[in-house]
């Protein structure tokens, strides 16, 4: 936010526009959601359909969640390994942003590094729901 | 397996793992690279899920959502929400109703500077509710009148739907914004009406407030100038063509920001909740995009939207028939998902059809919203009225998605005169230079 309104008053009042600037909007929404997403997942903000479990016996509510948990846990492990290779080719590639020429490969290792807590607070909620299903 | 009935298989394992509750986001991503390994190969599939992801995130066309949101949740934490409600309030009190019609005006009002039809929901409930608790309303029609009247806030600008559809479908977002000024006004004066005429029924429901002077009402009319100048400054600068929907979104943060500052209602302590708040609805709204990216490659490669497109077209039906088909199934959707979920989902799949007939876009977009503002107060998934139940604890869900109703036929009324009438959304983006 801070740095387009430098580049909306730059170009408008001094016809300087700040050099870079979508570059930098970019890289910095990349990393900030990518950080976010694990604080996200815990306060419970991804949207998730509540009509059909929530009528389940807890068992059986529990038995999803695991399987659940499970599966997303397997789609994060991919993302992050992916993402290291993605990180890896940029790096090797010698990739840069258009403007700014800043590198992107650590970004890439960034954002894999941001989803470890995610797949963190995944394993506690496959672990929790696999701790109700084993009680029962 | 031919890759049409793959994607159908597909779209069944998703709504399952939907209704298993997994997070809508990372549903679409997995079932989207699943069925994209096995139409393609699993090494194609692996390298398009991190592309697809990592693109997403750092995309710069939806840099205007987290930008968008950060204005809404900028405005309500300086206080600019509470002064929108009591200026309504104090010119509409003394009628039957009025505290609620005061409601729906402070959520047009909100509406005008927040894109989200959940925090216009929160934001007015928790000003709202423990004030019609005060003079006796009705639960039904309090609790009932906040969640319906929060959805304007997707339908007049800015709007992180019509952003999120813009952007699926390359159409001009400053258009789509504009787009909805006049649908969102007629559907706040048929909220409006709706209460009112309860109201005139059964005065019981909504008891009318105290009168107040003239003078009074004048000297109210101040608490609207922040949102006006708000709305001016982002919505005016894109109109004009002096901003790109980023920098629109980014300079009405900042103005919000400055508004706090001025009246001296913004400490670190309510900047960081804020932006908190922003930053992790921009981070559920992004990934939603980002697995609905996957998803969509899916669907790409299963031709599922080709071959839909190609058997819509074939029926015997004039265009306005097919689309109020399509229009169907977004309602029927409604019901199971939120209006962001159910665009990302469904306008990829209809995006072909749509362009082959030749629909205006804009307008659709404006019917997208309205059809995505019924889903989200209808049960079972009517996101708004889990909202309010939150605010509201003690009053049964049942008797939230009671109140809704009348609210729904104001909504089915006005799809229907934009059917009708496509110039009321038409016409203001014919002046739009972005």
């Amino acid at each position: 936010m801070l740095v387009t309104n430098i580049n909306v008053i730059g170009a408008n009042l001094f016809h300087s526009p700040l050099r870079g600037t979508i570059d930098m909007v970019m890289l910095f929404q990349l990393i900030a959601v990518a950080f976010a997403c694990s604080v996200t997942l815990i306060i419970g903000k991804h949207i998730r359909v509540e009509i059909l479990v929530t009528k389940l016996p807890q068992c059986v509510q529990a038995i999803t969640a695991s399987i659940i948990s499970l599966l997303t846990l397997g789609l994060f492990v991919l993302i992050i390994w992916r993402l290291c290779v993605l990180g890896y080719s940029f790096q090797t590639g010698g990739e840069t942003t258009a403007t700014a020429h800043i590198p992107i490969y650590p970004f890439a290792y960034g954002v894999a590094f941001a989803s470890i807590p995610v797949c963190l607070v995944i394993l506690h909620e496959f672990l929790s729901s696999l701790a109700r299903v084993i009680k029962r | 397996m031919s890759p049409v009935t793959t994607g159908i298989i597909g779209i069944g394992v998703l709504i399952i793992m939907f209704l298993l509750r997994m997070p809508i986001a990372f549903a679409m991503a997995l079932v989207g690279f699943a069925g994209f390994a096995y139409l393609s190969t699993p090494g194609a599939a692996l390298g398009l899920l991190a592309r697809d992801i990592f693109e997403q995130f750092s995309s710069y066309p939806l840099s205007v959502i987290p930008m968008f949101i950060l204005m809404g949740s900028f405005a309500f934490a300086v206080g600019i929400s509470r002064r929108l409600y009591d200026t309504a309030y104090t010119w509409v009190g003394q009628l039957r109703g009025g505290l609620t019609i005061a409601t729906v005006l402070a959520c047009a009002g909100f509406g005008a500077i927040c894109g989200s039809s959940t925090a216009t929901a929160a934001t007015m409930g928790k000003i709202a509710l423990p004030e019609m608790k005060r003079y006796n309303y009705d639960d039904t029609l309090a609790t009932g009148t906040v969640a319906a009247a929060g959805t304007l806030g997707i339908l007049i600008p800015p709007s992180t739907v019509l952003i999120v559809f813009g952007i699926l479908t390359e159409e001009s977002i400053g258009k789509l914004f504009i787009a909805g000024v006049f649908p969102g006004l007629l559907l706040s004066l048929l909220f409006a009406l709706t209460v009112y005429f309860i109201c005139l029924r059964n005065p019981t429901l909504g008891p009318s407030g105290a009168p107040t002077s003239w003078r009074k009402k004048a000297v109210a009319l101040t608490g609207i100038i922040e949102t006006l100048a708000l709305f001016a400054l982002a919505i005016g600068g894109l109109f004009a063509g002096l901003f790109s929907p980023t920098m629109a979104g980014a300079v009405g943060a900042a103005g919000a920001l400055i508004i706090g500052l001025a009246r001296r209602k913004l400490t670190w302590q309510t900047f960081f909740e804020a932006a908190k708040d922003g930053l992790q609805t921009s981070c559920m709204v992004l990934f939603i995009l980002a697995g609905a990216t996957v998803f969509g490659h899916f669907m790409a490669i299963s031709r599922i939207p080709f071959e839909l497109a190609e058997w819509l077209e074939g029926l015997p039906l004039p265009t306005m028939g097919i689309v109020g088909i399509i229009v169907f199934i977004f309602f029927i959707g409604g019901f199971f998902m939120d209006a962001m979920a159910m665009i990302v989902l469904l306008i990829p799949i209809f995006y072909p059809v749509l362009t082959a007939l030749n629909v205006d876009l804009i307008w659709f977009g404006v019917i997208v919203v309205l059809v995505g503002e019924m889903g989200v107060i209808t049960p079972p998934v009517g996101v708004n009225v889990f909202v309010i139940k939150g605010i509201a604890p003690d009053i049964p869900i049942e008797k939230i998605f009671k109140g809704i109703f009348p609210f729904l036929y104001a909504l089915i009324i006005c799809t229907i005169i934009l059917m009708a009438f496509p110039q009321i959304a038409t016409f203001l983006p014919g002046f739009a230079s972005y």
